[in-house]
């Protein structure tokens, strides 16, 4: 069986939020006004409207007041948003994402009827994960064991009263800056390797200790080197400093953090953004007379187009697949997919095709495709930082080559 | 064949270096990260710089300039960019416009513009050519509609001309004190048998400067508009023959600058990302070990010193066969140029991968500029039309040799 027919639902999600798009996303995000500074603050209006169009609840179940949207949907969505505004994008998924883990999957019923109601009536309660990363040199480390713990961590030390203490910094936390309520990824055991050490908490924004340092644009890092953020949507790093927090919000059970992944949603955001830059060079070639003709008429550029719109049509599918495969553990099972990671090999691809669709999106703009007002260079700039995101591309080819050769990595001691 | 450098050469090149290191990169990011497009120039940076010749390098040494072959343009402008490619930018833009007033204008017009360019610190140099609907129509005019290009008009009115049009993108167009101006003096036939050159005055009557263009790259590198309204030019100021202005723009040495100019900048940008990049890879620890160990690293690296020596090869060869040149056959300048942008892309987007090895959320601000500023070639040095203007230098070329061969035959 094979059959990529889209629900009727999928359907109207996809025209609901690329009309929302057109329409009210686009004029503000891509407004020569927002273009020109470097800085590009949240759009926080559009980001309550589209939570008013449920698409912050967009994967918690239904029966909790969400859309029940399953990968698939939530990447469909997120193509859409993506070509709008990537920030908007980035922390809806996140928020939504979370909120399908969160309370349809891990919390107990206790946690979840202290926090869903304040979830759901909130349009501006969004959510995120403050991860704990074991190797951050994750895929570096090819063929061999981890390397050492970083140093950098977190920890949690339970007091007799059964409160958590936390203290530690967490670097970078997607949606840091606009969340209210992180889920943190805390060491629990200072003797258990890896992650057998790390527990969940549930830490809500106000909880006294707890500070939110946002970041600037730029500045020198700590050993003095100047740097630019690099990276898209509400970012921001997490002090604990003796932060209190009750013993019952303790996430699942000691030793046993949550996981998120798997779900190519940033793929399906990139997409979009290849999309976006995409259409306004087709847009824009239609239009443009040089050489006697409307541009799009001349091979050189209709090449351009078609390459863009091949690379494009290939990394949907993979991106869709990868979405599937989520939705459908039992497919790989069942040998109808490969076993290997299929979210990678979607987020890996669609980066580097997107980054060379931008820039021949851009060259059929010509010196407009450099300017800061137009559109063009966000979309590059834009792509460019995907190449980077989450492990970098070098990074998670190694992964994938470990699991081309079956590698099982012996857990850290 | 002999690829040691002369004495001359191998001092100016020491003198940029220095200068380089010494005045440009302490104020190249600041200056890269100032948002007001009118605001990143620095008058003081090219004071300096034309202290030291490098605003007059290229003036004939008769006229009392530098009189520096191609070799040591190439040279000098690679160390330039080194230091920071929107300032080299910034005096290679004199050197190209002093080549073609060396070469294409009266002893009146050289006695009247080469002089106070040349005791002036402060004379900058532009050439307006491209307008909002004609851009690759000028570099590459269509047989297909005969009246594309430019359309800016200029009317003879007695002693004067009369110009009235807009030409966007102008390099130095808020900072200059003289630009070329090329003007549409036959609408009725092509730009190529239509267009007159004439000299303009920054202060000319008549003309201002519209829009300060604000780029993603190559911020300090100043593009504006020039509007021109009635804007009033002496026929004294006429550089050539009325509608000859095409075939004098494309002779002489600036015909041959322009793509060598774009390359040998190029090869500053990689030489800055190449030593960057090993610095990182030395120092960075990846797993456990030196980011330089992994093979993974070591492969970026050498693709990244691969295309940097090709580039600079090609660089010198070019410039070499422009200084001896006897032929009017440019088209390995025109390949080389856009070569040059597939280098620069490709080191630079190296360079990205290698500081952002780990994953990043915060990107080193040098290899994020680098990036941007090799974003400029991309629409400038090797878009389509510029790769297809190398074609059709390399059809007239080849058509020239094959109808030599049949004479000689004959």
């Amino acid at each position: 069986m094979y059959d990529l027919h889209l629900t009727a639902e999928q359907l109207e999600f996809r025209e609901t939020v690329r009309d929302f798009v057109e329409r009210e996303v686009k004029p503000v995000a891509l407004h020569p006004d927002r273009l020109e500074p470097f800085e590009k603050p949240l759009l926080l209006d559009l980001l309550d409207k589209a939570s008013r169009m449920g698409l912050r609840t967009l994967a918690l179940s239904e029966e909790a007041g969400g859309a029940g949207a399953d990968g698939l949907t939530s990447c469909i969505v997120l193509e859409e948003l993506g070509a709008g505004d990537v920030d908007i994008a980035v922390a809806l998924a996140q928020t939504s994402l979370l909120g399908g883990i969160l309370f349809g999957q891990r919390m107990a019923p206790e946690q979840r009827k202290r926090f869903l109601p304040q979830f759901t009536a909130d349009d501006r309660y969004h959510l995120a994960f403050a991860g704990y990363d074991p190797d951050p040199d994750i895929g570096w480390s090819y063929h061999r064991p981890h390397a050492a713990e970083s140093g950098v961590e977190t920890t949690a030390v339970r007091q007799k009263s059964g409160e958590w203490v936390v203290n530690g910094v967490t670097r970078f936390t997607p949606n840091a800056t606009i969340a209210k309520l992180f889920a943190a990824q805390v060491r629990t055991d200072a003797k258990k390797p890896g992650m057998s050490g790390v527990s969940t908490l549930l830490v809500p924004r106000d909880t006294p200790g707890l500070t939110v340092r946002d970041p600037a644009w730029a500045g020198s890092g700590a050993n003095g080197k100047a740097f630019i953020n690099w990276y898209h949507g509400a970012g921001g790093e997490l002090v604990f400093k003796d932060c209190r927090v009750p013993g019952d919000h303790l996430l699942g059970k000691e030793g046993d953090p949550i996981r998120i992944g798997g779900i190519p949603q940033l793929a399906a955001i990139n997409l979009g953004i290849g999309r976006a830059a995409y259409e306004a060079a087709v847009d824009y070639a239609k239009l443009r007379r040089q050489g006697g003709r409307n541009i799009i008429e001349h091979q050189a550029i209709g090449t351009i187009l078609a390459e863009i719109a091949i690379k494009l049509e290939v990394a949907r599918n993979m991106v869709w697949k990868a979405a599937w495969a989520a939705d459908h553990p039992d497919a790989v099972a069942d040998r109808s997919l490969s076993d290997l990671p299929l979210e990678t090999i979607a987020r890996v691809f669609t980066s580097e095709v997107v980054h060379e669709a931008t820039e021949g999106a851009a060259e059929c703009f010509g010196a407009m495709g450099v300017m800061r007002d137009m559109p063009l260079q966000k979309y590059v700039h834009d792509a460019l930082v995907f190449l980077h995101s989450e492990e970098s591309n070098s990074a998670a080819k190694l992964r994938v080559a470990e699991a081309v050769a079956s590698y099982r990595r012996p857990v850290a001691v | 064949m002999d690829f040691s450098l002369n004495e001359e050469q191998r001092a100016w090149q020491l003198k940029a270096r220095k200068f380089a290191q010494e005045e440009i990169r302490p104020i190249s990011p600041q200056r890269d990260q100032i948002a007001d497009p009118r605001e990143t120039f620095d008058w003081e940076i090219v004071r300096k710089g034309s202290r030291l010749g490098f605003r007059t390098l290229a003036v004939p040494k008769e006229w009392g300039g530098h009189g520096a072959d191609f070799v040591t343009q190439a040279l000098v402008m690679a160390e330039l960019a080194r230091g920071d490619s929107a300032i080299a930018k910034t005096f290679s833009q004199c050197w190209k416009w002093s080549h073609l007033i060396a070469d294409c204008c009266t002893p009146d017009q050289k006695s009247r513009f080469l002089k106070p360019f040349l005791e002036d610190e402060t004379f900058l140099l532009g050439l307006a050519g491209t307008e909002p609907n004609a851009g690759s129509d000028n570099r590459f005019p269509p047989a297909d509609d005969p009246k594309a290009g430019w359309r800016l008009r200029a009317e003879r009115q007695g002693d004067e001309w009369i110009l009235n049009g807009e030409k966007c993108y102008i390099a130095n167009a808020t900072v200059g004190k003289l630009f070329f101006v090329t003007a549409r003096t036959n609408p009725n036939v092509s730009i190529t048998d239509g267009t007159t050159l004439f000299l303009v005055p920054s202060d000319t009557p008549g003309l201002r400067v519209g829009k300060a263009h604000n780029k993603s790259g190559w911020r300090f590198y100043q593009n504006a508009g020039l509007i021109f309204e009635d804007a009033r030019v002496p026929d004294a100021n006429r550089v050539g023959e009325v509608n000859g202005g095409n075939k004098t723009r494309g002779s002489g040495r600036v015909s041959r600058f322009g793509d060598l100019e774009y390359a040998a900048n190029a090869v500053g940008v990689c030489d800055d990302a190449v030593g960057a990049a090993m610095q990182y890879a030395r120092n960075g620890r990846l797993a456990g070990k030196a980011a330089i160990e992994h093979q993974m690293m070591q492969l970026k690296l050498n693709e990244m010193h691969m295309l940097t020596e090709v580039l600079r090869s090609f660089v010198m060869r070019v410039a070499a066969e422009s200084d001896g040149a006897t032929a009017h056959d440019v088209v390995n300048n025109v390949l080389l140029m856009n070569f040059s942008s597939r280098a620069i892309q490709r080191v630079c987007d190296l360079n990205l991968e290698i500081r952002g090895g780990a994953g990043v959320s915060l990107m080193d601000a040098h290899a994020e500029k680098l990036m941007r500023d090799a974003f400029i070639w991309t629409h400038i040095a090797d878009d389509s039309a510029q790769r297809l203007r190398a074609v059709r230098h390399l059809l007239k070329a080849t058509e020239l040799k094959e109808s030599d061969r049949r004479k000689l035959a004959a």
